[in-house]
């Protein structure tokens, strides 16, 4: 069975690349191209990890994550937050969500399916 | 003979303080004036001896306030402290009193006299209105500055959020490309995307690098200290670099100490620092020269000298090559990759631990030998 990853992101180019990446390593890829697309699809597809990016317009992915977190059905689902927010200020906003991690953008080609499933329990 | 004494005594004491004082018999007539009263309100004995007070001075001195104090308050508390006045006078303009008065009763006969003494603190007043403003500015400035500062910082933060977004995608595709993950290319298309990412990095570099020097600035860097075997992170750094060293065809020489002691300092921050160095030697010494690493033991702490022979700085570029951006003007440096801030930075981050870097150098073409010493503790400054 391939592992299902949802990835979250409003940059297409960046939406494309992880897809590729992680289509490539053997995962089933689901996408969303904003944070209220990306909370139906958890819940409809139950995937084994979300990859979330942080700053989306309307609503950002640390408020996308809060509600899946408040959710029976998506509460244990891992979070990877893949964000370009490197500096200390951008992960204040992530660290009190339970059971997710993070991953700088750039992100590395050749080791990022590896990193991601890292995060699978 | 004794009472006289008393009074000469009584007149002195009155004379000798330096606020005005009155004295005024149980009618509010004055008994008594000291030259400081004659003088502060710009009177004479002769208009002021024997007159009611509120007569003085052409009715000048009729306040309402004075006016409760004497005949309202005084009667009732027999002292008063500290009872402010501000009345415009004629004469001297307005002035701001602060007024003390007894009320004695007199051993022999119902007569009372009142002592009234009168400070002068209009200028008192001014400075401490002065003092307030001051205050009042000076904190206005302080917000002022803190709103600039976080507006930098916001704007640090998402300028190097806007720049990473399309980056990712540069670096990260022409990667998968040069990795030929969806098909084969030729040797052209190769070299191109190498040449895409390449640069990608590059600029990703710099961004981080210019990030990097504007948090030092901000105060905004802080350090993860631990403790530090030097000896051992100079024997890693020295194995990261030889790869870099051995494909230029340069001889690195490594004298380590063996009784370096260990530092406290933030170990990514001492390799990032030895890094920027050790490449800058690299980069700037022509193929077969030679660059070392040097540390030993200093007075309390670490020196470390990073030398080369190669393409060195001329004496009056030794300051401004820590500018940032600055490029050794030689037709070899030209094509050499770099940034031109990993010297400053390095020299930031060392001042940041508590040490200090220098450059020295003898000239073009004589190589360039970069020194810094690190403290066995890093002094407190580095916590901001």
């Amino acid at each position: 069975m391939k592992k299902k990853v949802l990835v979250v992101d409003d940059d297409k180019n960046n939406l494309m690349l992880e897809k590729d990446l992680l289509e490539v390593a053997g995962f089933e890829v689901f996408e969303a191209e904003n944070a209220s697309d990306g909370i139906a699809m958890a819940k409809r597809e139950k995937p084994d990890i979300i990859i979330m990016d942080v700053r989306m317009p309307k609503m950002r992915g640390s408020e996308a994550a809060r509600i899946l977190r408040q959710d029976k059905e998506t509460l244990d689902i891992p979070i990877v937050f893949v964000t370009a927010s490197v500096m200390e200020e951008g992960r204040e906003e992530l660290k009190d969500i339970m059971n997710s991690g993070f991953i700088g953008k750039p992100i590395n080609t050749r080791t990022f399916a590896k990193e991601v499933s890292q995060f699978i329990k | 003979m004794v009472t006289t004494l008393i009074d000469q005594i009584s007149e002195d004491i009155v004379e000798t303080i330096h606020e005005s004082l009155l004295v005024l018999d149980s009618d509010l007539k004055v008994v008594l004036a000291n030259r400081s009263f004659i003088d502060s309100f710009n009177v004479t004995r002769e208009e002021t001896l024997g007159r009611f007070i509120y007569d003085l001075g052409n009715k000048q001195w009729d306040i309402p306030k004075l006016r409760e104090l004497l005949e309202t308050i005084l009667p009732q508390e027999t002292t008063f402290d500290n009872y402010e006045v501000e009345h415009d006078f004629a004469t001297i303009g307005r002035r701001v009193m602060l007024l003390n008065a007894r009320q004695i009763e007199q051993a022999t006969g119902k007569e009372r006299i009142i002592l009234l003494a009168i400070e002068d603190i209009t200028e008192r007043r001014k400075i401490e209105k002065g003092l307030a403003k001051a205050h009042e500015d000076l904190k206005e400035l302080a917000s002022e500055l803190e709103r600039a500062a976080r507006v930098k910082s916001d704007f640090l933060a998402n300028m190097s959020h806007e720049l990473r977004t399309p980056l990712n995608s540069i670096i990260g595709f022409s990667e998968v490309l040069y990795d030929e993950t969806f098909g084969p290319l030729n040797e052209k298309q190769k070299q191109y995307v190498n040449n895409i990412s390449a640069s990608g990095k590059h600029l990703l570099l710099l961004i981080n690098q210019i990030l990097d020097v504007a948090k030092v600035e901000a105060g905004k860097m802080q350090l993860a200290l631990s403790i530090l075997p030097m000896k051992n992170i100079l024997d890693e750094i020295s194995l990261l670099v030889l790869d870099m060293v051995s494909k230029k065809k340069l001889k690195m020489s490594l004298e380590i100490a063996e009784d370096l002691p260990s530092i406290e300092a933030d170990e990514l921050k001492v390799k990032q620092i030895l890094y920027n160095l050790i490449s800058n030697a690299v980069k700037f010494t022509p193929e077969g020269g030679k660059i070392g690493l040097r540390a030993k033991r200093a007075d309390c702490g670490v020196e470390i000298v990073v030398w080369d022979t190669g393409v060195g700085v001329a004496p009056e570029n030794m300051e401004k090559i820590f500018e940032g951006f600055f490029r050794v003007n030689t037709p070899y440096s030209q094509v050499t990759e770099g940034t031109g801030l990993g010297l400053p930075l390095s020299r930031k981050l060392v001042e940041l631990h508590g040490g200090t870097l220098s450059l020295e150098s003898e000239g073009l073409n004589k190589g360039v030998a970069v020194r810094f010493v690190l403290p066995v503790i890093s002094s407190e400054d580095g916590f901001k």
